[in-house]
């Protein structure tokens, strides 16, 4: 019996399908099942069609655990990673004050028990805010899976096309390197460079010169390599973040 | 509580980048959602932390919020409880903290929304006809996040019986609920 989806074998769930998605809603699958699950569900609407079934059987479970008010700080952070109060333009010079306080709010966020278990998340989020700059066109993004893993701060300048990389995080995977990347429309990702031990706080990288004109609607992608960066020059190892250049 | 076509509603405006919708939803259903962070997280901030990242989740995806498959609670309380899900397996401490016991109890009577009135009579009752062992284990999976090891250690059984317990006990669930 196979372990996983992996080198074409048999999914760990083709036996039980129905009860593997049970227990993906419970969340009592092994941290392994979980990822390569929730990976899986991507990709298939049979296997998203048994989990929405359970779901929608076991909610009113939930319905029975009693509510909580939360603190105000709550709605404040969530204001601020999604771009500020309703209507609001971030006025001229705000940008490194909102970069502080996402840092308070972030700190927290630790690499704790591998990638893997932040990947079951399945959630790529991405906020793009725009920032004062010379004729708007920097863009500062944080870019967050969710989870324990965390969350980068992506800074694109278009003027002169350089892109700055920065993690909120403490510590990097052991053993592993966090690579970036450019895609491009119907082009292969282009390596940005590695988030190494030594300069995993600001990694200035260039944009390709052929594709600066070209640079919204592209994405960045943040993949896990071997130490030292992917050996074939293409990501190899799960993309941990990706998000899109989008102007607001 | 309001009701569900009215969070629907709402997610259709966050979808459309509407912040003014999503400070409606909140309003509407953060203490519910808290609640069931802090159940599984057992930490006020570590909840309230996830809290947010629910919410700008929702921000980020609810234009794939799709009514067909499921109530607007229902998709919130799944991003909801895989977020907590996802933070309590990374984390290494096994939970220590004493079972509250009432979840069936409590089921019967809560008293928020009236549309899942008879869904939620139809899972206690299914719920009472699932052998005592299994339904502890599903109801502490779903609303504590415990995993298979540490019901294993509360059984002192077996992982692979507690992974038996939990399918068994989902099958006789499901089939209760569908012979309804």
């Amino acid at each position: 019996m196979s372990g996983g989806t992996e080198g074409g074998g048999v999914a760990f769930w083709a036996e039980d399908p129905a009860g593997t998605a049970g227990e993906y809603v419970l969340g009592t699958l092994t941290a392994t099942e979980r990822a390569a699950f929730a990976r899986a569900l991507e990709g298939d609407a049979s296997l998203r069609a048994l989990v929405a079934g359970w779901e929608i059987r076991l909610a009113p479970l939930a319905g029975s655990i009693p509510g909580l008010e939360p603190a105000p700080r709550v709605w404040r952070g969530i204001e601020e990673r999604i771009g500020g109060p309703p209507g609001a333009r971030s006025p001229s010079g705000d940008g490194g004050a909102r970069l502080l306080r996402l840092e308070r709010g972030l700190r927290r966020w630790r690499i704790a028990a591998g990638v893997a278990g932040a990947l079951a998340a399945g959630l790529a989020l991405f906020i793009a805010v725009p920032r004062p700059g010379v004729d708007g066109r920097q863009y500062l993004a944080v870019v967050d899976r969710g989870g324990a893993l965390p969350a980068l701060i992506v800074r694109v300048d278009l003027a002169d096309g350089s892109v700055q990389v920065r993690s909120l995080a403490a510590e990097a995977p052991p053993d592993r390197s966090l690579q970036l990347w450019y895609v491009g429309a119907n082009a292969p990702p282009r390596s940005l460079g590695l988030l190494t031990e030594a300069d995993r706080l600001s990694l200035p990288a260039a944009l390709p010169a052929a594709v600066r004109g070209a640079t919204e609607g592209a994405t960045l992608a943040v993949s896990v390599e071997p130490k030292g960066g992917s050996p074939t020059g293409s990501p190899t190892g799960p993309v941990v973040y990706s998000g899109r250049l989008v102007r607001e | 509580m309001p009701r569900e076509a009215d969070l629907a509603r709402l997610i259709a405006r966050v979808a459309g980048g509407d912040r003014l919708a999503l400070r409606s939803l909140y309003e509407a259903t953060a203490p519910k959602l808290l609640g069931i962070l802090h159940r599984i997280l057992r930490d006020r901030d570590a909840a309230e932390d996830a809290l947010q990242e629910v919410f700008v989740s929702v921000w980020q995806r609810a234009d794939r919020y799709d009514p067909q498959a499921g109530p607007p609670l229902t998709w919130l309380g799944a991003i909801t409880r895989h977020k907590a899900i996802d933070r309590v397996r990374q984390e290494k401490a096994a939970r220590l903290t004493p079972v509250e016991e009432g979840f069936l109890e409590r089921l019967a009577d809560t008293g928020d929304g009236e549309d899942d009135l008879a869904r939620r009579d139809a899972l206690a009752r299914c719920l009472d006809t699932v052998e005592a062992d299994r339904r502890d284990c599903l109801v502490l999976a779903y609303c504590e996040g415990w995993s298979r090891e540490e019901l294993a250690a509360r059984h002192d059984r077996p992982v692979n019986t507690i992974k038996t317990w939990l399918r068994r006990g989902l099958l006789s669930l499901r089939g209760c609920l569908e012979a309804a």
